[in-house]
């Protein structure tokens, strides 16, 4: 069977050698690798921008996932300097990872563009916002400072249910139904009650080194916890936990799972009220661990009707305070993209499920609409 | 830190004045002067333009990007600009190829992307969408309401409406469904001195000249589109696929005449000469060395079996069944090439024209051997794609990499020119479906003859200060 190139190597035959000729004829050998991943993306005439919340809500150029790229590219080769004016478009990314689907290269612009905000905070190009957010992760563990918890629960038992920053901080009765959640499924869930953040919002904003302290603080404490499973409320930490920390070299023994999944798996669960849901994906569950039908499939497993978004699965659309960073310099802009997402999902139900803490939170704060965490709802109908 | 090969256009006299009556009316966040966003819309998906960014040379920023949220923020940076001086240029997704929004002459970019609301009218199988609404999402909306446009351009992830009514462009689907010309049946439009005019989408209207078709391909030298309503269809209930190997590109480009001629008209047809049927079908063996033609039949049940019949009828060729077109399907957004390859210093582009049936073989070989010669070009190909009872588009592709003391825009030119002289000389016309922009406008002149004083006279009346898009299209 011919060859990918072999069309091209017959072309190049009759032409007489010439500049840059061989360059190009060990690339087809595979002998050079070309252009690196950023000027790939700058190359490219935008082919995931539908796809993009940023790009469909902003409608800048600047911030389109080519153009953070192109961006990059400007600033990598000094034609403009690193600052808070030019790292501000590349920090415009939800980090969900819509991106990468349409990719012919399978990038995902937020990693493309790590190294530039990698860069940034080398060179100490610190926005004031992320600023308050690392000191709260260096002194507190968590993003949002110290909190007060109103409730204790267990810290002994054999499913460990990690909480997340955001419950913990904000919207703790959701920690309490998913915990009944789970006695009524007869599983003996525990806490740490020294739970720290995952880290990823400091990975997400450029803040390498804060990370890796992180994830090897809360590797441990999982890996000592003893627990034979862990689920977490927030896809984000799951993802952290399962794809990123490996990364980094920190393997842990026990299995991660984001709930969705968790209870994707499980049979003869059946929801004792009958209800009309709409749902959104989030993005790190259906691009991140890669469960596209997780959610839809849970719901109709609890008896539920559902009525599917048109962005849903790994077509998703970010609540709109994905990746820490946009909701931190650009709140205006996070809200009219929560905004636009609500008025999709509300126009099908007005009974709202999502899985994960910061897309209820970006919800309840962009809308009136109910909107439910899958543990909530689990609790209601079981 | 000011970057030596960043050239900033003259100001205009009156600009900050300008500037500041729009930041008034419309709003100071709807408006930017930082470098990083004048710098973002100094190019759009032209080559040349690439080539500039990839050797950090900026050498057409504007002064401002304006991102207008209505028709009304849209009339006031109109009238300021046209009272003030200002060139405006429009932008759409910024995926066009012929350099149409490069902002030569400095003044604002009016990025439309903002006005992106549509409106489904399904008993009148109309969509109403404003000009910035992304390609993608009004198709995927239409589906999920039984409904399609059928415009489905390569671009239709990064492009928007009023970029495909401003180019008078049309997708891979246009032998059933036409093109973006077949669909627009009402237009909106902001000209200047900033007043607006709207055309109904009626059902047919014989109220003198059609002034839709007079906006339809003017790339932003007329004024603004900001709504139009097009014609949709309910979705197909059948879609069949076909394939054929041929010996020679005659046979294929005979059949496909034959089958147009005898009212035929599957959705998709493309015909791949043999250098590019290697290209792209390389895991097939029964069609490597062959002229591959690929072809979608959708519609009405008893309509496509009965196309289907008169393909089969028609086709000189060995059927080779669904594969080689679900390859097609798969494939048919990969831009990927590009990007690997023109950092690397190799000069790529396509070129699409159009001519009759009886001399479509002649021109295309005519091109194939005009760029061929040239020194430093590694390949010329073509397929065609598009297709009507009376004629053909030719889709054709060069690369390569200029030879030494020649520096790549001026190798690109030289490709172009030989390409441009032969398809004027074979007696096509020098664009199907891209447009004319900054790339195309010298030729203008050969093209359309005294058609092009009377374009220009209709520029001249409608924007007497030559503030809509200067330039382009040699207006």
């Amino acid at each position: 069977m011919p060859g990918k190139w072999d069309w091209l190597k017959d072309e190049m035959g009759g032409v007489s050698k010439i500049t840059k000729f061989s360059t190009v004829m060990k690339f087809l050998k595979g002998r050079v690798s070309g252009p690196d991943d950023m000027t790939k993306c700058a190359m490219c005439p935008n082919m995931c921008r539908h796809a993009c919340p940023i790009s469909i809500v902003d409608g800048k150029e600047t911030t389109s996932p080519a153009g953070k790229s192109r961006v990059g590219m400007m600033v990598e080769h000094d034609v403009i300097p690193m600052d808070e004016e030019n790292l501000y478009p590349i920090h415009i990314c939800l980090s969900c990872g819509c991106c990468e689907k349409w990719c012919p290269f399978d990038f995902s612009v937020s990693e493309i563009l790590k190294p530039e905000k990698e860069r940034g905070i080398d060179e100490g190009v610190v926005f004031e916002q992320f600023q308050e957010m690392f000191d709260n992760l260096e002194n507190y563990g968590l993003v949002q400072g110290g909190i007060k918890e109103e409730r204790s629960y267990p810290d002994e038992g054999n499913i460990l249910y990690l909480r997340g920053c955001e419950f913990r901080g904000g919207d703790e009765k959701v920690i309490g139904k998913t915990m009944g959640a789970f006695e009524k499924l007869g599983l003996d869930a525990f806490v740490l009650s020294d739970e720290e953040c995952c880290g990823i919002p400091a990975y997400n904003a450029g803040n390498t080194q804060l990370f890796k302290e992180l994830a090897r603080k809360m590797a441990k404490k999982i890996d000592d916890s003893g627990a034979e499973k862990v689920i977490t409320s927030c896809p984000s930490c799951a993802y952290a936990y399962r794809k990123l920390y490996p990364e980094f070299g920190l393997n842990m023994d026990v299995e991660v799972l984001h709930i969705v999944e968790f209870l994707d798996r499980k049979k003869n669960m059946k929801g004792k009220k009958k209800a009309t849901v709409t749902f959104h994906d989030p993005c790190k569950l259906v691009n991140g661990l890669e469960n596209n039908k997780g959610m839809e499939d849970v719901l109709e497993k609890l008896g539920l009707d559902v009525k599917v978004p048109r962005r849903s699965g790994d077509e998703t659309f970010c609540c709109g305070y994905g990746g820490s960073t946009v909701c931190r310099l650009n709140e205006g802009l996070s809200s009219r993209i929560s905004e636009e997402r609500l008025d999709e999902l509300s126009s099908l139900s007005d009974k709202i499920i999502t899985s994960c803490p910061t897309c209820k939170k970006a919800f309840e704060e962009n809308g009136d609409e109910k909107v439910y965490d899958i543990g909530e709802l689990l609790y209601e109908l079981l | 830190m000011t970057p030596k090969k960043v050239v900033n256009k003259k100001t205009p006299r009156k600009l900050d004045e300008v500037i500041g009556k729009i930041s008034g009316k419309i709003g100071e966040d709807k408006i930017s002067t930082q470098k990083v966003d004048l710098l973002s819309y100094s190019h759009d998906y032209w080559p040349i333009s690439l080539h500039w960014m990839l050797e950090d040379r900026y050498p057409s920023i504007p002064h401002a990007v304006i991102w207008p949220e209505n028709k009304e923020d849209v009339i006031e940076v109109v009238k300021w600009c046209y009272k003030g001086n200002v060139p405006i240029y429009p932008y759409g997704g910024g995926s066009g190829v012929l350099g149409a929004t490069v902002p030569e002459k400095g003044g604002v970019v009016v990025d439309l992307k903002r006005m992106r609301s549509m409106k489904i009218h399904g008993k009148d199988l109309l969509v109403e969408a404003n000009s910035g609404l992304n390609g993608y999402y009004l198709e995927d909306e239409l589906n999920e309401k039984g409904y399609t446009m059928g415009n489905i351009p390569q671009s239709l992830y990064p492009s928007t409406i009023g970029g495909w009514v401003g180019t008078k462009a049309l997708g891979q689907f246009s032998t059933k469904y036409g093109g973006i010309e077949d669909m627009l049946k009402g237009i909106e439009m902001v000209i200047p001195p900033g007043k607006e005019l709207c055309l109904k989408p009626h059902a047919r209207t014989s109220t003198g000249p059609d002034l839709r078709k007079l906006f339809l391909g003017s790339e932003g030298t007329l004024g603004i589109m900001t709504k139009g309503w097009f014609k949709i269809w309910p979705e197909p209930e059948n879609r069949m696929k076909l394939s054929f190997a041929s010996d020679t590109l005659e046979d294929a480009v005979k059949s496909v005449r034959k089958v147009m001629r005898e009212g035929a008209e599957p959705a998709v047809i493309r015909i791949y000469d043999k250098i590019e049927t290697k290209r792209h079908f390389y895991d097939y063996d029964e069609i490597f060395g062959k002229v591959a033609t690929v072809m979608v039949i959708e519609g009405n049940e008893k309509i496509t079996q009965a196309e289907k019949k008169i393909v089969k009828e028609e086709f000189v060729g060995t059927e080779m069944g669904e594969k080689p077109v679900d390859h097609w399907l798969e494939t048919r957004f990969n831009v990927k090439e590009a990007a690997e390859f023109v950092p690397m210093g190799v000069v790529f582009d396509t070129i699409e024209v159009a001519v009759n049936w009886s001399k479509a073989i002649n021109l295309y070989k005519n091109v194939v051997n005009a760029i061929k010669p040239i020194k430093g070009v590694l390949f010329a190909s073509a397929h065609a794609s598009h297709f009507y009872p009376q004629g053909i588009c030719f889709y054709f592709t060069f690369a390569g990499t200029p030879p030494r003391k020649k520096d790549a825009e001026e190798f690109y030119q030289q490709v172009w020119k030989a390409a441009m002289s032969a398809v004027l000389d074979s007696g096509g016309t020098i664009s199907h479906h891209h447009g004319i922009g900054r790339q195309r406008r010298d030729w203008m002149e050969q093209e359309l003859g005294e058609a092009y004083s009377t374009l220009k006279s209709i520029k001249e009346k409608l924007d007497k200060k030559r503030i809509m898009n200067p330039g382009n299209m040699g207006l």
